[in-house]
């Protein structure tokens, strides 16, 4: 059964303009999934994992509503037909890397993106 | 030698020849079964030492248990050749299954699987191939693979190379190179060591051989074949071979490693992907990675439109970058941006070389740190697919942020530098295009000893000496100024003289938090440094250095600014003290020297002296070269100010900017552009226009 990649605004540059893209997979792990997201969208990968093959500090990926990040980052286990979300952490700045704290699951990522949809336009308009 | 006994093993029959040696059957007579047994030619180069290391070697690889690698059962010697008892594969090599036509993409996908799975496994036990090729990978009638003589190809000299090979080595002289010449990545033929990603090429090769049926790097020399490999883009593969596999080629045959997959693993799990059948995407057809160079088009941005003889302010902040366009009178300007929405920009630089001048930057988010370029003064952007800055695996290591862009020298037109955090050199030796890191400088004994300033640990400041092409400094915060004279491959500190107050040996040897340097480069063996607490001058490339802080309200602070035509005018921005960072006294104040540092003199008319708590940043100052010169500032709270005389009299051409990180400037001239961010030795030993102006950068673009 496919899983569901959700595309976050700023990488739709890379995965033509989608926000979703649906990968066929069966019982790998995160890493296999974003290899096969990667493998179509080349763009994808330096800006989700560092080139040493880590999730970016400010990058969260969720299986579900679940961080990864808590269970066994890459080399977790994605059941069939999962919902994949790359989201941006949110953090008050360069300085405040160390102590960031605020996750946001998809559900307030979708609330943030409305309160902020101006934000997100003007990202947009940017790419 | 049928009928011969080897250790505990018969020769039965001779199955073939290859470079290496002579491949037997036999039958192992204490354990009742077939095995195979090479015995490597007995080679007059091949030390006794060698002969030794391939023994240990071997050893080594028996122990890769993995149902890919064939096993290597026992090793020995005789009659002073060496034979090696392995594993019998029943079976093709795929060199002779493919000869003429590729195969299946079902069969390269399942037989490239587990190559990989194969180097995999070794590399993680630092065992590297060296010599993969098709004619050293066996298919059994069932589809499974085994990859033959891991790590054997190290040490045999000569004696291992296939015919091309030998020409190549002729030509060599035989220097320890080995492997076959097809299957050699660029980094052998340079000369460098292989290491797991030269393993990685030679896979996309094998994958290439097989889905095409003849070899990405062709030619009927040795040299032909070299030069190919170095320089040529193997023809793409179109259908049947599947996008994917042919994006995974390509990634396996990028000519730096580091712009390589990095792991084997990698690959193994990309060739799966393709051959779940993956994807499931309408445009699942479309090939990526042969799309045109990737460019991003900013249309709601607004542009300033250049042209000759325009003049350019490059103001990066932490938010994002704006050029401004005035004319040589530098009075009224032009705003265009912001370029980079919510992007900081550490570093900016304007490259007059080539037939247009381009525009480079730094960009950094949440989603990594990019270098980008413009060839049309921002309208569009590269956003590469692929970071072309990028630290090799077997640093550990992940690039943070580019601090500093430096064009090469006019003579070097497609040289570049890049200084960076962690603090690092990289170089590119055609304009930008690839990137590498300078390992004389990464594998020096000082840098783990190297410690982050409040920025970070970052190499900020790279300075070329005009007048020899082999000198040149760098600054790190914390670990001081380090300079070259051999291009780059040793380096040596040049802290003499430089306080770290931080330390209780206030003068060691590196460690000092150097925040920039400068020199003029009519005086190449002068240079003038502002330190974390200190302000120096060297008479003698930096072998050591004097303080000159005589009479400036604190000896702290960031920037430091020479003049363009005298080598005796320095211009700083004291702040009062690392613990507050801001003008002294709510003065903001341009500090001159006009005696090379014996006094100091305040410049501000027209800077604000009241309440004004600013902090000017390392790169956001900077001096153009016209007459009288003109110098721009940026202030931690987005103030932009511009002085035309010298430094004078100043004002302020914009407010409210986000943070300033990084000014730099440019006149642009005759449809392409003269860097004038950096003084010129002199009207009269300034290089000629079309000296500056290179016909060979490259045009193509990432």
């Amino acid at each position: 059964m496919p899983l569901l990649f959700h595309i976050p605004g700023a990488l739709r540059e890379f995965t033509a303009g989608r926000s979703a893209v649906k990968i066929e997979h069966s019982g790998g792990t995160v890493y296999h999934a974003l290899t096969a997201l990667c493998a179509l969208y080349p763009g994808v990968r330096d800006r989700v994992l560092t080139e040493q093959g880590q999730v970016r500090q400010h990058i969260n990926i969720f299986i579900g509503n679940e961080d990864v990040r808590y269970t066994g980052g890459l080399a977790t286990t994605v059941p069939d037909g999962s919902e994949i979300s790359i989201v941006p952490a949110v953090s008050g700045g360069k300085r405040s890397e160390q102590s960031f704290s605020g996750i946001a699951g998809p559900e307030s990522l979708s609330q943030r993106s409305q309160r902020h949809s101006s934000a997100n336009s003007a990202v947009k308009s940017c790419y | 030698m049928i009928g011969q006994v080897l250790g505990h093993c018969r020769i039965t029959a001779m199955i073939g020849e290859g470079g290496m040696g002579v491949v037997y059957r036999a039958y192992d007579e204490v354990l009742h079964r077939d095995v195979a047994v090479k015995v490597v030619k007995k080679d007059a180069r091949l030390e006794a030492s060698a002969g030794q290391n391939l023994l240990h070697e071997a050893r080594a690889s028996s122990s890769l248990a993995h149902p890919n690698i064939c096993t290597i059962y026992d090793v020995g010697e005789t009659d002073g050749d060496l034979y090696i008892v392995m594993e019998l594969v029943e079976g093709k090599s795929l060199q002779t299954l493919t000869s003429g036509s590729g195969l299946p993409s079902e069969s390269i996908l399942r037989y490239g699987i587990q190559i990989a799975s194969a180097l995999s496994r070794a590399h993680d036990r630092g065992i590297i191939h060296r010599d993969l090729k098709t004619s050293n990978v066996v298919a059994t009638p069932e589809g499974l693979v085994k990859v033959l003589d891991f790590g054997l190809a190290k040490r045999v000299g000569g004696g291992a190379l296939d015919a091309p090979t030998l020409s190549f080595s002729t030509l060599q002289g035989a220097s320890g190179v080995s492997g076959t010449l097809p299957y050699m990545a660029p980094e052998i033929l340079r000369g460098e060591s292989a290491d797991a990603r030269s393993d990685l090429w030679a896979l996309g090769v094998v994958l290439y051989e097989l889905a095409a049926g003849r070899l990405p790097f062709e030619g009927r020399t040795g040299f032909e074949i070299s030069a190919a490999i170095m320089r040529e883009i193997p023809k793409p593969l179109g259908p049947p071979v599947p996008p994917g596999l042919w994006a995974i080629i390509q990634h396996c045959l990028a000519k730096e490693p580091a712009q390589r997959y990095q792991r084997a693993s990698e690959i193994q799990a990309a060739l799966e992907a393709v051959q779940s059948g993956a994807i499931v995407s309408p445009d699942a057809a479309a090939d990526p990675s042969v799309a045109p160079p990737r460019t991003t088009i900013l249309h709601s941005v607004r542009h300033v439109h250049v042209k000759k003889g325009d003049f350019l302010l490059l103001v990066g902040t932490t938010k994002g970058a704006f050029i401004l366009r005035s004319n040589l009178q530098r009075r009224r300007w032009e705003v265009g941006g912001p370029y980079f929405h919510g992007h900081a920009v550490y570093a900016l630089a304007y490259d007059p070389r080539g037939d247009q001048p381009r525009i480079w930057a730094s960009t950094s988010s949440y989603w990594g740190t990019l270098l980008r370029s413009s060839d049309d003064f921002g309208k569009s952007w590269t956003n590469p697919q692929q970071a072309p800055i990028r630290f090799p695996s077997d640093t550990g290591v992940s690039l943070k942020n580019i601090w500093q862009i430096t064009p090469g020298r006019p003579e070097e037109p497609d040289v570049l530098y890049c200084g960076v955090e962690p603090a690092a050199l990289f170089e590119s030796r055609d304009a930008g295009e690839t990137w590498s890191l300078v390992r004389g400088l990464f594998d020096h004994p000082h840098r783990p000893r190297w410690v982050p300033g409040n920025g970070g640990l970052a190499l900020h400041s790279v300075v070329l000496d005009p007048s020899n092409q082999q000198r040149m400094y760098v600054a790190i915060s914390s670990g001081g100024v380090y300079r070259t004279e051999d291009g780059g491959r040793t380096w040596t500190a040049q802290n003499r003289g430089i306080r770290a107050m931080f330390r209780p040996d206030k003068y060691p040897e590196f460690g000092q938090c150097v925040h920039k340097i400068a020199m003029h480069p009519s005086r190449p063996e002068r240079l003038f440094l502002q330190n974390h607490w200190g302000l120096y001058r060297s008479d003698n490339f930096a072998d050591s250095w004097v303080d000159i802080a005589n009479g400036v309200p604190s000896d702290f602070g960031f920037v430091v600014v020479m003049h363009p035509r005298n080598p005796d005018w320095v211009y700083v921005v004291p702040v009062e003290s690392d613990q507050f960072r801001c003008t002294c006294d709510g003065h903001l104040r341009v500090y001159r020297t006009r005696n090379g540092g014996a006094s100091w003199e305040p410049l501000s008319r027209g800077l604000p002296q009241k309440q004004a708590y600013e902090t000017v940043l390392r790169d956001a100052m900077i001096a153009d070269c016209l007459d009288p010169a003109g110098f721009y500032l940026g202030t931690r709270s987005g103030q932009l100010f511009a002085s035309g005389d010298d430094g004078k009299t100043w004002q302020r051409i914009m407010e409210g900017l986000p943070s300033i990180t990084c000014v730099r400037c440019a006149v642009v001239e005759n449809g392409s552009g003269a860097a004038i961010s950096a003084p010129k030795a002199s009207r009269a030993a300034a290089p000629s226009k079309s000296a500056t102006r290179s016909p060979s950068r490259r045009s193509t673009r990432r």
